[in-house]
């Protein structure tokens, strides 16, 4: 059955000195898709400052605000009402999905494809000899993914303040601890090394059920399984992505899906806060 | 004014093993420097130190300096001008033209091929790991039709005539390629200096490169917009072209402006004037693509513009060279130039290629590390003659420093035979006398849909230390102005 979903994304940003000039650009419009369609788009800053959509380089919607005159505070303020139909993420005939076999995943084809979702980045890039999770040849590729979903899940211990935005995953396979973006990334890069397609995915998570990564922007990730197309695995919370996810973007890693960003030409440190929330109607 | 047609030139000294510009193989004089070297000849040393001393002095007075990156402070320095000119025989040019247009048509549709249908990485001519391991392939760019279907609206292509007497491409650089404001300051300088000299020549001039530049930029301007405004985007004065910037903003007519004088709103691009807003449909730009856009790119960029590659993509605005097209411009590319022409234009390419040892493959990178003394061994990435290895010159220790660069990151390296570069006469301070110099030749191609022009002229540069062959002005060297002649 379908949801009404309303989601409200409040930032707050403080700048130690004034500054001037300064743009920012947000990144948490739910995509519209097969499971999601957007009812409405509210978006409001405390400056009144000019304020418009746009899109980033992968054709995401982005929401870009530029002010003109001095601040050293600002709030913004989103709200979205969201249809999101049921998903059944077992709904799929597992005869369909072929045994693991890393040489079809070879062909030139599908590499040139989807070579985007394959090659490592800063974040997602592996440690060499890690004793990470290796692909089970006699289980099909769904099946290892399912595999891996757990197994980053029992790997790292969810520890919020300890990671960035910006660590890689040779530190956070050290520390064993980490937030949404590190299971993620964790998946990503293991999913990669093993020829699959995968990408990651910034959205909302539905709160109340007791998952982890409520009140922030919640990540996840996406990859290709040959026979069924992208699926999506939640390894934070050890679930493949369902109704509850709400996705607002995908992307190689973390950086090409930061919810905000801001440019601004000024000196001193800031402080940004941000808070989601996620409620639902039947 | 000395008497003695042979002055300057008595104690010349010829290297015979190596190829000199004026001089035939048999060690006289060839057809085109001829008359030129009757003309110096009439001059004594005493004269032309006067004479290189004012040239120096007019650089200075206008300003044309570089500035030089090394880890200790940066410095403002003149670009070394010899007054000997380098004289190119209108066929020998013809050669040249035809070559240098026939690689950068072939470098665009290897750009368009790389951000569509991929179809040479299909096909197995260029390995696709060259796409997804160089940092310069910009993922955003897949799908979009830069305007007029043009990447590299401006080249500078590097050549040098090898000892066997013919010409090598060395490099095609198309990441903003500087240096073409040399070329017209030198011809100012030397027509100051020896205006009469040019009475016994019919040399091409170099002083519409900005018009011809401006057209052809003009020729793509986005789509709906009638009369386009351009604009050039430096990144400051701090930056070691500065200088060529400015000039070519002058000659252009057009405004130069820094990524803090535009802003992007309703993803079309604005300058910020006292009259107020100015829409800017053509940016020729001279910041990386990292520095672009903040927003799409590097976030801690204070050099680009907030939002520009959202309006990029929307195509309300053309930037040159197109962003992504750095990903042509990697060494490990540059020695598959022969293939890319021959896939693309059916042609065979017209210009050598110097053979190029990868050093990701494993027997080629073996065969590197066995011969590093016979070899030049050059990072992929790097412009301006930075991270260079030339065997023969090296200590070894340095020699086992590079064995061990290598091994750790091989993809990062090529290397390639110590070509012996072609000299000619120069006048060196020092021994206040006319020596061998090493000299390369870049060439400047502007590129549109519909034609292409080629710089009749180009930068000689010069490497002045004796024996060197590093040319790029960041090394240490000089230049020369170039004559074309016309037929």
């Amino acid at each position: 059955m379908a949801q009404l979903y309303t989601i409200r994304y409040t930032a707050e940003n403080h700048y130690d000195h004034p500054v001037v000039e300064a743009s920012w650009q947000f990144l948490i419009v739910p995509q519209e898709n097969e499971t999601q369609s957007l009812v409405r788009i509210d978006f409001s800053n405390s400056r009144n400052a000019r304020w418009e959509f746009s899109q980033n380089g992968f054709g995401f919607i982005t929401i870009r605000v530029r002010n003109r005159h001095e601040l050293s505070d600002i709030s913004f303020e989103a709200a979205f009402e969201l249809i999101k139909e049921e998903v059944n993420p077992f709904a799929f005939d597992l005869s369909e999905v072929p045994p693991y076999n890393p040489e079809n995943l070879q062909d030139m084809g599908f590499r040139l494809e989807h070579q985007m979702f394959l090659k490592p980045t800063p974040l997602t890039r592996l440690p060499e000899d890690t004793g990470c999770f290796r692909f089970d040849h006699g289980r099909n590729c769904l099946e290892n993914l399912a595999d891996l979903n757990t197994w980053v899940y029992k790997a790292l211990k969810y520890t919020p303040g300890l990671t960035g935005v910006d660590t890689p995953l040779t530190e956070v396979l050290e520390i064993r601890q980490g937030v949404c973006q590190d299971f993620s990334h964790l998946f990503i890069g293991i999913a990669r090394a093993h020829g699959i397609p995968a990408r990651y995915v910034s959205g909302y998570l539905h709160q109340g059920m007791g998952y982890a990564g409520d009140a922030q922007m919640h990540a996840w990730a996406e990859a290709l399984v040959p026979g069924l197309g992208w699926c999506g695995f939640d390894p934070t919370n050890n679930l493949m992505a369902a109704s509850d996810h709400i996705k607002v973007a995908h992307g190689r890693d973390y950086a090409d899906c930061a919810p905000i960003k801001g440019v601004v030409f000024g000196k001193g440190d800031n402080r940004s806060n941000h808070q989601v929330q996620v409620t639902s109607q039947q | 004014m000395s008497g003695d047609n042979t002055t300057i030139f008595t104690s010349y000294d010829r290297n015979p093993k190596l190829y000199d510009e004026l001089y035939d193989p048999d060690g006289k004089v060839t057809k085109v420097y001829k008359k030129l070297f009757k003309l110096y000849g009439k001059h004594s040393i005493a004269d032309y130190y006067e004479l290189n001393n004012k040239a120096k002095a007019s650089f200075f007075n206008q300003g044309i300096t570089f500035r030089v990156y090394s880890e200790e402070k940066t410095n403002e320095k003149i670009f070394p001008f010899d007054l000997f000119p380098r004289i190119i025989g209108a066929a020998e040019w013809e050669h040249i033209e035809s070559g240098v247009k026939q690689r950068c048509l072939a470098l665009n549709k290897f750009l368009w091929d790389l951000y569509h249908d991929r179809e040479i990485l299909r096909d197995g001519v260029v390995p696709l790991e060259l796409v997804t391991t160089s940092e310069n392939y910009l993922d955003q760019m897949i799908g979009v039709d830069p305007p007029g279907g043009i990447y590299t609206h401006i080249s500078g292509t590097d050549i040098i005539r090898h000892n066997d007497g013919k010409f090598y491409v060395l490099e095609d650089n198309i990441r903003c390629p500087s240096g073409v404001s040399y070329v017209l300051s030198n011809r100012t300088a030397l027509k100051r200096a020896l205006f009469g000299v040019f009475n016994h020549y019919n040399a091409h001039t170099v002083t519409n490169y900005a018009e011809n530049l401006l057209e052809l930029l003009e020729t793509v301007k986005p789509a709906g917009v009638d009369i386009p405004t351009t604009v050039v985007l430096t990144p400051g004065m701090y930056n070691s072209a500065f200088y060529e910037h400015s000039y070519l903003a002058k000659t252009m007519g057009v405004e130069l402006v820094e990524g803090r004088d535009l802003f992007v709103e309703n993803d079309f691009v604005y300058m910020k004037t006292i009259a107020g807003p100015e829409k800017v449909d053509i940016i020729y730009r001279r910041i990386d693509d990292a520095f672009l856009d903040p927003l799409e790119f590097r976030k801690d960029s204070s050099l680009g513009v907030p939002g520009l590659f959202a309006a990029y993509k929307k195509g309300n605005v053309t930037i040159a060279n197109a962003p992504g097209t750095g990903v042509a411009d990697d060494k490990a590319v540059y020695t598959y130039m022969p293939d890319i022409i021959r896939y693309y234009l059916d042609e065979e390419p017209i210009l050598n290629n110097v053979k190029t040892y990868h050093c990701s493959r494993k027997d080629e990178l073996e065969y590197v590390l066995e011969h590093i003394r016979e070899l030049v061994v050059k990072p992929v990435d790097e412009a301006g003659g930075y991270g260079i290895s030339i065997g023969n010159t090296l200590t070894d220790e340095q020699v086992e420093q590079v064995r061990k660069d290598l091994r750790a990151s091989p993809r990062k390296y090529v290397a390639q035979p110590i070509l012996s570069l072609s000299v000619h006469p120069t006048y060196i301070e020092e021994s206040q006398s006319f020596e061998q110099r090493h000299i390369d030749l870049r060439t400047f191609t502007v590129m549109g849909p519909e034609k292409s022009f080629v710089l009749k002229g180009g930068l000689t540069r010069v490497a002045l230390r004796k024996g060197n062959l590093i040319v790029n002005s960041s090394q240490g060297g000089g230049s020369k102005d170039t004559w074309v002649l016309k037929k």
